[in-house]
C-alpha cells in the first residue's frame, strides 16, 4: 500500500492512457468518466509538458461521457454507448479508444463488454484504466499492452530487419518526440528498420503490423515492461531493456547492447559509434575555452524519473566531468524495481559515487541535500556543496534558489519551458542537453 | 433572489446548483427562448448525447483555494485528482508574491488512493496526510479537497477532520467537491464558500477588543461602517484589485480583499464591514447570503464592474448604500469623460468588427456590452452555464435578439461549428477554449487573464487597447489554420451546431 504523495509529478493511470492515445497518429480517445477528469488530465498534460497543447483531439475536445450522479446511481453502460456511437459520427479517427475512470469501474460498468458488443472490428477498443490502478505510467502499459494485444496482427512473417523500441513515456517524458526520432536513427545506423508508434512519420499501419519485428527494444527497466510481456505472449517476439541513453558513455552501451541482440558484427557496431564521436566530440570541443576559463564543473543533484535520473547521471559524471552528489528518484516502485534501479548508479567511469534515495515528496528534496552535505555551522572555513546545479523539473525551481543552486528543467514537469522537437537523448540529445545546461550557467553574460 | 434563504451551514455540504438556483449546462437558441427558459425553470434536466470532457467542482474550487496564503492543500482520491495543479504550481507563487513577497509558493499533497483503499476505505491515508502537511509546513490552514472516490466509498472525511483537528494547530477546512455531483461547475463556488464558512468565519470571529473610552469605541464603530468587504475571483488580476479599490477609496470607503490571496486568519475579521461587495454574482450569491443571515451585513450583487455602464451601476449601487449617491455620480461623470476621450482613437479601429464570445455567463454579457460601446458587432455568445444572475444582465446587451446563445460548459464541438458559420472578425474566449477558435484562424482575444487589467475603467482601456493591438497581425493562427484541422468531419458543419442537446424544449 502506497502513502500520500506531496505534489505528484504524475497523473493517473487515465491520465497516462490519455497522453499516449494523444500522441499516436489518427487515434480518439473517449473518457468514460466523470467529468472532470478529463479536464484536470488536460490541464496536467499541458501544464508540465512544456506547453505540449491539446494536440489533435485532446485538451478541452477529449470526447467523454460526463457521468454523474443518474448514471452513479443507475449505471453508464448506456450513457457509454451513446458516447461511443456519437463520436464515430462527428470525430474522424481511424481508431476509438475507449479508457475509464475510477467512478465508472467502481459501479461495475463493463466498458470492454460495451465496445464487444458494438462489434466494431478493429477500429473501436477499450482498457480499464481506473485512476486508482496507478499513475501515467501505468496507463502508458496498458494502452500500449492492449494494442499489443488485440490490434496488432497476429501470425505475419517476421521481418529479420525491422524491430520495435519504447519505453518513452509521451509526456512524462516532455521530449519523447525527439527522443524517438534520435533513438530510432541510431538503431537505423544499425541496419534496421524501427518502429516507434509515436514518433515522427509513424503510422498506425506501422503499429499493426508491428508483431513483424524481430526485437523489440525497451529503452528503460521501469516503464513499458508489461507490453514488452504482452507482446511477447501474443507475438512471441523477445524483448530487451535498455537504460535510456544520453551522451558518450551512455549512447555507445546501448548501441552496444542493442548490437549485440540482433547480432550486428563488432565492426558495425564499432563504425556507428565512431562515426556518432565524430560528430559529438566535434561540436562539444567548442564549449572547452568557456568551460576551462569559467570553470564550469558544477557539483549536481538530479531530481525525477527513473529514466532520466539514470541517463543524465551518467551523462553529467563521465560525459562532462561534473560531481553528481544525489540522485533522488520520485516514481511509485516496488522493492525489486528499486532494488534493480540501484545497481545503475556505482558503475561510472570517473569513479563517482553519488548517493541515491527514492523518495515521492517534493518537500523531501532540500531535506536529503541538508541531510546528505553537511550543513554550514559557521566555521572559519566551509567546504559547501557549491558551485552547484539542480536538474529537474519545475517543482525543484524554488529548492535550487534555497541551496543558491542554478537549476534546469529537464524532467516532467516542465511549466517554465516551451518543449517543440528537442531531443535529450543520445549523442545528438547531449549536444542540445548541453547548450541548454551550460545557457543557464552563463545567462548572466 | 432577494426572498432566497441561506441556511445550508449545517449540513456538510451545500446543494448543487442544478437544484439550488435551477441552473442549466446544455442549450442552444435565442436568447429569449433562453430567458424563457430559465425563468420556466424548463432547462434544468438538458444534456448532451455527445459531450466532451468539462471542468469539475473539485478543478474549479482548487481555482480558488490554490489562491489561499499560509495554507496547504490535501486533495483526497487516487493520484491523478487535482493534478491540474502542475499548471499552476509555477505562477501561483508568482500572484501570491504580489500580495506578500514573502508568500510560498503552492503547495498540495494527494492521498493516493489505490485499488484496496476503494475497496476498504482511505482514512488512514487522510490521516495521515493531514498529520504530514501540519508537521512539515506548520500552515495556518489545511484545506481538504474531497474527490469522487472517497465520497462514494463513504470516507467520514468530517469526522477525520474533527478529530485531529484536537491535535493539530492548522484549522482543518473540509471542501466537499466530487465532481460526479453537479454538472454545474460553479457549484464548487459554494463549495468553497461553505467549507470558508464553516471552519474558517462562523464560530472563529477574532474577539472584539476592550475599549479604552467610549470615544475608541466610537473610532472603530466608524471604521467599521465605512469598510467594504470586496470579494475578488480567481481570474481577475491584481491591477484589477487596484483598480476597483482605487475607485472605492475615492468614496472614502475602507477595502478589505478576500477571498482570494488573502490568509486563513483574514477570514476572521470578515464580520467587521459595513457591506459585502460581489463583482460577480456567479461567484459570490451562496457566501453573501449567509453572511447576511449570520450577521445582517448588506450586499452588493447583481453587477460585474466590466464595462463603462456596468461600472457606473457598481459604483453608484455602492454609493447608495453609504448616502454618497450625488460624490459617486461626479465620480462617475468624471472617470466616464476621461475614458471615453481616451477611447476614442479605439472606437474608430474597432468600429464594425464582428465578435462571439465565450466564458462565465456573467463576464461573457458584461463583456458584450463594453465591447458594443465599443463599436463591435456581437453575433452571439456561450456561456459556460446560465441561471436566473445571467438572464438579467441580457436587457444590458443590445440587439440581444439576433444573437445566438450557446451553454456549454466547454464542449468546443457546437462552438466550433458556429464559428465556423458565423465567421466573427474576432473571438473573445475562456482558457482551454481559445486553441480551437485559433485553429479555425481567427485572432484570440483571452477573456480573462491574472496578470492584466480588465475591470473598472482603467480596465475598459486596456481591453481596449489589447484588442486594437491583437487584431494588428493574426498572421500566426491564420498560417495553424491552413496546416492543421479540427477533429471533427466536414459533415458536422452542415448540421444543426445544438443536435446533441436534449429536451431543451425547442
Amino acid at each position: 500500500m502506497g502513502k500520500f504523495v506531496d505534489r505528484p509529478k504524475y497523473i493517473c493511470a487515465m491520465g497516462g492512457a490519455v497522453a499516449t492515445l494523444n500522441a499516436l497518429p489518427g487515434v480518439v480517445p473517449i473518457l468514460h468518466a466523470a467529468a472532470g477528469c478529463g479536464f484536470n488530465i488536460s490541464n496536467a498534460i499541458n501544464g508540465g509538458g512544456g506547453y505540449v497543447g491539446s494536440g489533435y483531439c485532446g485538451g478541452q475536445s477529449l470526447p467523454s461521457s460526463n457521468v454523474f450522479e443518474k448514471e452513479i446511481v443507475f449505471g453508464g453502460e448506456g450513457r457509454l454507448e451513446q458516447q461511443i456511437l456519437s463520436t464515430m459520427e462527428i470525430a474522424e479517427a481511424d481508431i476509438y479508444f475507449v479508457i475509464t475512470g475510477c467512478m465508472v469501474e467502481m459501479i461495475g460498468d463493463d466498458a470492454v463488454s460495451v465496445v464487444k458488443r458494438l462489434n466494431k472490428g478493429k477500429r473501436l477498443f477499450a482498457a480499464d484504466t481506473g485512476g486508482f490502478r496507478g499513475n501515467s505510467y501505468k496507463g502508458y502499459d496498458i494502452v500500449l499492452s492492449k494494442l499489443f494485444s488485440e490490434y496488432v496482427q497476429t501470425g505475419l512473417e517476421k521481418d529479420e530487419r525491422l524491430v520495435n523500441l519504447w519505453g518513452i513515456v509521451p509526456v512524462q517524458d516532455v521530449y519523447w518526440k525527439g527522443n524517438l526520432r534520435v533513438l530510432k536513427k541510431l538503431v537505423e545506423g544499425l541496419g534496421y528498420k524501427v518502429n516507434t508508434f509515436f514518433g515522427e512519420d509513424e503510422t498506425l499501419e506501422d503499429l499493426k503490423e508491428s508483431s513483424k519485428a524481430i526485437l523489440n527494444i525497451v529503452v528503460s527497466d521501469t516503464y513499458g515492461i508489461d507490453a514488452a510481456k504482452t507482446f511477447k505472449e501474443v507475438h512471441d517476439t523477445d524483448y530487451i531493456t535498455t537504460d535510456f541513453p544520453i551522451g558518450d558513455h551512455g549512447t555507445a552501451r546501448f548501441i552496444k547492447e542493442v548490437g549485440t541482440a540482433l547480432g550486428a558484427s563488432n565492426e558495425v557496431i564499432n563504425a556507428l559509434i565512431k562515426k556518432e564521436r565524430k560528430r559529438y566530440y566535434g561540436y562539444l570541443e567548442r564549449v572547452v575555452d568557456a568551460y576551462s576559463d569559467f570553470d564550469l564543473q558544477r557539483y549536481a543533484v538530479i531530481v525525477g524519473d527513473a529514466n532520466y535520473t539514470q541517463g543524465l547521471t551518467r551523462f553529467l559524471s563521465d560525459d562532462l566531468g561534473w560531481l553528481p552528489e544525489l540522485v533522488i528518484i520520485n516514481d511509485l516502485l516496488e522493492e525489486e524495481q528499486k532494488e534493480f534501479l540501484r545497481r545503475k548508479f556505482s558503475d561510472y567511469e570517473s569513479g563517482i559515487k553519488p548517493e541515491l534515495v527514492f523518495d515521492t515528496d517534493a518537500s523531501s528534496v532540500l531535506k536529503h541535500i541538508n541531510r546528505h552535505w553537511e550543513v554550514n555551522k559557521n566555521p572559519r572555513y566551509y567546504d559547501s556543496m557549491t558551485p552547484a546545479f539542480l536538474i529537474g523539473s519545475s517543482f525543484e525551481k524554488e529548492t535550487a534558489q534555497k541551496i543558491k543552486a542554478q537549476h534546469l528543467s529537464v524532467m516532467y514537469p516542465v511549466s517554465n519551458r516551451v518543449v517543440l522537437d528537442r531531443a535529450y537523448a543520445g549523442f545528438e540529445g547531449a549536444l542540445t542537453l548541453t547548450e541548454d545546461i551550460f545557457s543557464v550557467l552563463l545567462e548572466s553574460r | 433572489m432577494e426572498n432566497r434563504v441561506y441556511n445550508y451551514l449545517n449540513e456538510k455540504a451545500p446543494p448543487v446548483r442544478e437544484d439550488r438556483l435551477k441552473a442549466c449546462s446544455a442549450f442552444g437558441g435565442s436568447c429569449c427562448a433562453l430567458s424563457e427558459g430559465i425563468r420556466k425553470g424548463c432547462l434544468n434536466g438538458t444534456r448532451r448525447q455527445f459531450s466532451q470532457t468539462q471542468g469539475c467542482t473539485l478543478v474549479l474550487s482548487l481555482a480558488i483555494l490554490n489562491t489561499v496564503r499560509n495554507a496547504v492543500i490535501v486533495v483526497h482520491g487516487p493520484i491523478g485528482c487535482g493534478g491540474g495543479n502542475i499548471f499552476f504550481a509555477g505562477i501561483s507563487k508568482m500572484f501570491k508574491q504580489l500580495r506578500d513577497p514573502k508568500a510560498e509558493g503552492l503547495i498540495w499533497i494527494n492521498t493516493n488512493l489505490d485499488e484496496a483503499d476503494s475497496i476498504s476505505g482511505g482514512e488512514a491515508k487522510l490521516k495521515e496526510a493531514i498529520l504530514f502537511a501540519e508537521e512539515e509546513f506548520r500552515p495556518e490552514a489545511i484545506i481538504v479537497v474531497n474527490s469522487c472516490v472517497p465520497a462514494i466509498i463513504g470516507d467520514d472525511v468530517e469526522s477525520v477532520a474533527k478529530d485531529l483537528q484536537k491535535r493539530i494547530a492548522a484549522k482543518i477546512v473540509t471542501v466537499h467537491c466530487e465532481g460526479f455531483k453537479s454538472k454545474i461547475m460553479a457549484t464548487a463556488y459554494d463549495s468553497v464558500y461553505h467549507g470558508i464558512l464553516r471552519n474558517l468565519v462562523i464560530g472563529n470571529e477574532k474577539p472584539q477588543k476592550d475599549f479604552i473610552d467610549d470615544e475608541e469605541r466610537y473610532k472603530a464603530e466608524l471604521v467599521k461602517s465605512k469598510t467594504v468587504n470586496l470579494l475578488n475571483v480567481s481570474s481577475m488580476s491584481h491591477s484589477d484589485e487596484l483598480e476597483l479599490k482605487r475607485i472605492l477609496e475615492a468614496l472614502g470607503l475602507k477595502v478589505r480583499i478576500l477571498p482570494c490571496y488573502s490568509t486563513p486568519e483574514d477570514f476572521e475579521e470578515i464580520h467587521e464591514a459595513a457591506l459585502n461587495v460581489s463583482i460577480c454574482s456567479t461567484h459570490d450569491d451562496y457566501f453573501v447570503g449567509h453572511l447576511k443571515e449570520h450577521y445582517n451585513i448588506p450586499y452588493i450583487l447583481e453587477t460585474i464592474p466590466i464595462g463603462i455602464e456596468n461600472t457606473n451601476k457598481w459604483v453608484l449601487d455602492i454609493a447608495e448604500h453609504f448616502g454618497l449617491r450625488q460624490e459617486a455620480q461626479r465620480l462617475v461623470e468624471y472617470e466616464t469623460r476621461e475614458l471615453n476621450k481616451a477611447l476614442e482613437p479605439y472606437k474608430k479601429a474597432l468600429a464594425n468588427k464582428t465578435v462571439f464570445l465565450a466564458g462565465g455567463e456573467i463576464r461573457v454579457l458584461a463583456t458584450a456590452e463594453l465591447l458594443q460601446d465599443l463599436g463591435l458587432e456581437v453575433l452571439g455568445m456561450k456561456g459556460y452555464h446560465f441561471d436566473e444572475f445571467g438572464e438579467k444582465l441580457i436587457p444590458t446587451v443590445k440587439n440581444n435578439d439576433k444573437m445566438v446563445f450557446n451553454i456549454a460548459t466547454g464542449q468546443p464541438f457546437e462552438q466550433s461549428n458556429l464559428l465556423k458559420n458565423l465567421k466573427p472578425d474576432v473571438y473573445v474566449g475562456h482558457v482551454g477554449g481559445n486553441v480551437w477558435a485559433a485553429k479555425q484562424g481567427l485572432p484570440v482575444f483571452p477573456i480573462f487573464s491574472q496578470a492584466v487589467n480588465y475591470m473598472g475603467y482603467s480596465g475598459v482601456f486596456e481591453v481596449a487597447r489589447r484588442l486594437n493591438r491583437i487584431l494588428k497581425n493574426n498572421s500566426f493562427n491564420k498560417n495553424i489554420s491552413k496546416h492543421t484541422r479540427l477533429p471533427y468531419y466536414d459533415s458536422w458543419y452542415e448540421e444543426d451546431p445544438f443536435k446533441y442537446i436534449e429536451n431543451q424544449g425547442k
